[in-house]
């Protein structure tokens, strides 16, 4: 009997208790929010849709009185963040790599001038030699200055062999050739350094799509520099149209960049970032961890 | 073109004032709204954006009209004023006064130094005077090629050392091979670095002593984000920067990061890089720059009446 009255009295208390979390709450929260992933280099377009996002989710939501509103929307904030720095797959590349059963398994690089491909080439060539691994490498940028050079020096300090033409040969012809001699002798992977371009480039952008139509990559890797503002979002697009990206990875992180490239270019094209460059040496190359980007994003590391 | 959106932004937010019946107090912030918008999109650095809209929006409160304008022309006339503040003002050259002047180039990493470099050269080289160049970049794998072929074509020659470590030396040694040689200019490359990277920012402090340069040009990356304020003012904490150079505004890149650069580092942008090949290099001239961005096309007739 008396348990029932108590039963009531509680639901009436809680009814009377709630609130409501309204606009003005949402927008007083996120204000500040807003500016912080904007220093963050996340782009202006994905921090709009974020907040558009947090918005309606959280607006007109019933909570207990008491309770911290802004608390509520700054963890709605961080898990809309992490949703998208999660990656929908994730990529193991040493086990896709031991998977395949006809060998090589064939990497592409693309991406934007200096945004780190060559460097990153020879990182990964360390990572996988030191996984016991075999790679060779094709010297398919042949319009560089220096280019060729550059990816001999590489290879010959981390230990492997590169395949090359002269200067203005076909790209596509030389990726080529390295493939035939990964089958030739029994190499597990080969990595192909393609020339950086601007992706607003018509021919270039062309002569990239040639390569990977014919060679047929496992793997096409973006190489995306973490120092890039709202322009990264059109870089991955545009190469991501073109070539369709598998996998990405995102350099000079080490240069207190605060990542937020990151954040746009999962958002502009959904491919996983496998690997963050965190330096010049080859050692430099770490493999990704959203939550480890999360904290950066948010200036917590 | 880089900051084509910034400009028409900018410019349908000046145009929306122009439309309004009244200019109240919400109107003033509605547009100072829409331009803060504009400059965020375009990688000004965050602080800097809200500073100069707060400028803009407390001029455009309380300051007193000035008679014969009406409100609506004032404000346009402060955010000229103030953009053109920040943006710097009249087209400067890299001046060559001396026999030989020495410049020394500086940026981060994959900035485009070394192409730069070569286009420097060559636009000097078609103005007649006889460049030397010289590699100090004892870091990244094949610079010193990169450099020589780049300006092969051009029969100028290059100073370099691909075996040595110690850039310092290269400098030192490259500058005098070049001062024996009778050059008109020596134009200095060094490795890509960035702020946090101290030894690095330490040996560039060094390298910039042993030549004693009569200017130093930052090369800064047009996609840089906000990144470029802080990277910039280290730069030019460890040696004064006289000119600054935007590279790779061929591509989707903003921009704004190199305006944050200029606030930083107080250095005018000298030149402009457009393109890959060494021809793609251009002069920088401000005012035309602050013209193309705000439309004056529209808005030049009322500029006049100020
Ligand atoms: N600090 C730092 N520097 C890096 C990183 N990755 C690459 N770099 C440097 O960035 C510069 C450009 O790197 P590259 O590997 O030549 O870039 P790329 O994309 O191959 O350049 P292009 O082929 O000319 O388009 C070099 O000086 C590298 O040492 C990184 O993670 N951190
Ligand atoms: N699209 C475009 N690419 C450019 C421009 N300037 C330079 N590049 C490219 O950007 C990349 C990096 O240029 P570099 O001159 O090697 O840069 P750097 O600053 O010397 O690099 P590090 O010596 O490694 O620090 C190369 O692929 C250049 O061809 C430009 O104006 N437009
Ligand atoms: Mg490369
Ligand atoms: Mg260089």
């Amino acid at each position: 009997m008396f348990g029932k009255l108590k039963e009531k009295l509680n639901s009436f208390v809680d009814k009377v208790a709630q609130t409501e979390i309204s606009e003005k709450d949402v927008n007083n929260a996120l204000d500040e929010l807003e500016w912080e992933l904007l220093e963050a280099d996340v782009a202006f377009e994905v921090v709009e849709e974020l907040k558009e996002r947090i918005k309606s989710e959280l607006v007109g939501r019933k909570v207990k009185i008491g309770t911290n509103k802004r608390k509520i929307v700054e963890d709605a904030v961080e898990k809309a963040v992490l949703d998208v720095l999660t990656p929908q797959r994730k990529i193991n590349i040493i086990e896709e790599i031991r998977s395949k059963t006809e060998k090589p398994y064939v990497i592409a690089f693309v991406g934007f001038n200096g945004s780190g491909k060559t460097t990153t080439i020879a990182k990964l060539a360390n990572y996988l030699r030191k996984h016991g691994l075999s790679v060779v490498i094709a010297a398919s940028d042949t319009f560089r200055a220096g280019a060729i050079e550059q990816v001999e020096e590489h290879a010959k300090r981390v230990g492997v062999r590169v395949i090359k033409h002269r200067y203005g040969a076909d790209p596509t012809a030389v990726a080529y050739d390295a493939i035939h001699h990964a089958k030739a002798k029994g190499i597990d992977v080969v990595l192909i350094d393609t020339a950086g371009r601007n992706e607003l480039n018509r021919n270039l952008m062309d002569e990239m799509k040639k390569i990977v139509r014919v060679t047929k990559p496992d793997l096409v890797i973006f190489v995306g520099d973490a120092l890039a503002g709202n322009a990264i979002i059109e870089q991955a697009r545009q190469f991501n149209e073109a070539v369709k990206i598998d996998g990405v990875v995102l350099t000079k992180l080490d240069a207190d960049a605060r990542g937020g490239a990151a954040l746009s270019i999962g958002h502009a094209i959904g491919a996983p970032i496998l690997f963050i460059g965190v330096g010049q040496g080859y050692d430099d190359l770490k493999e990704y961890d959203e939550k480890w980007m999360l904290e950066k994003i948010f200036g917590e590391s | 073109m880089a900051l084509e959106n910034l400009g028409k932004a900018l410019n349908s937010a000046l145009k929306k004032l122009a439309r309004s019946n009244v200019v109240d107090e919400a109107v003033i912030k509605e547009v100072v709204r829409d331009i803060q918008r504009a400059l965020i999109m375009s990688d000004v650095n965050v602080r800097l954006v809200l500073d100069l809209t707060k400028r803009i929006q407390k001029r455009a409160l309380e300051e007193k009209l000035p008679p014969g304008i009406s409100r609506k022309e004032h404000i346009i006339k402060i955010v000229y004023e103030e953009l053109t503040n920040f943006l710097g003002k009249e087209a400067k050259s890299i001046e060559i006064k001396e026999k030989p002047t020495v410049l020394l180039t500086v940026g981060i990493q994959g900035s485009g130094k070394t192409t730069s470099i070569a286009k420097l050269a060559r636009y000097f080289q078609k103005r007649g005077y006889n460049v030397g160049l010289v590699c100090t970049d004892t870091w990244r794998p094949g610079a010193y090629y990169q450099l020589k072929q780049l300006v092969e074509p051009f029969n100028i020659e290059v100073f370099g050392d691909p075996e040595e470590k110690d850039a310092i030396k290269l400098a030192r040694e490259g500058v005098s091979y070049f001062k024996e040689k009778n050059v008109d200019i020596i134009i200095v490359d060094s490795a890509g670095r960035h702020k946090e990277e101290k030894g690095l920012i330490e040996e560039m402090r060094q390298i910039s002593e042993a030549i004693n340069p009569h200017e130093v040009i930052l090369v800064i990356d047009g996609t840089i984000g906000q990144q470029a304020y802080n990277q910039a003012l280290a730069f030019k904490e460890a040696t004064p920067i006289g000119s600054i150079i935007v590279t790779k505004l061929d591509g989707s890149a903003k921009g704004g990061g190199a305006l944050s650069a200029v606030v930083a580092t107080g250095a005018p942008i000298k030149f402009i890089g457009v393109g890959e090949r060494v021809e793609d290099l251009e002069p920088f001239d401000p005012k035309r720059f602050v013209s193309r961005l705000l439309g004056l096309g529209d808005i030049q007739g009322l500029l006049e009446k100020f």
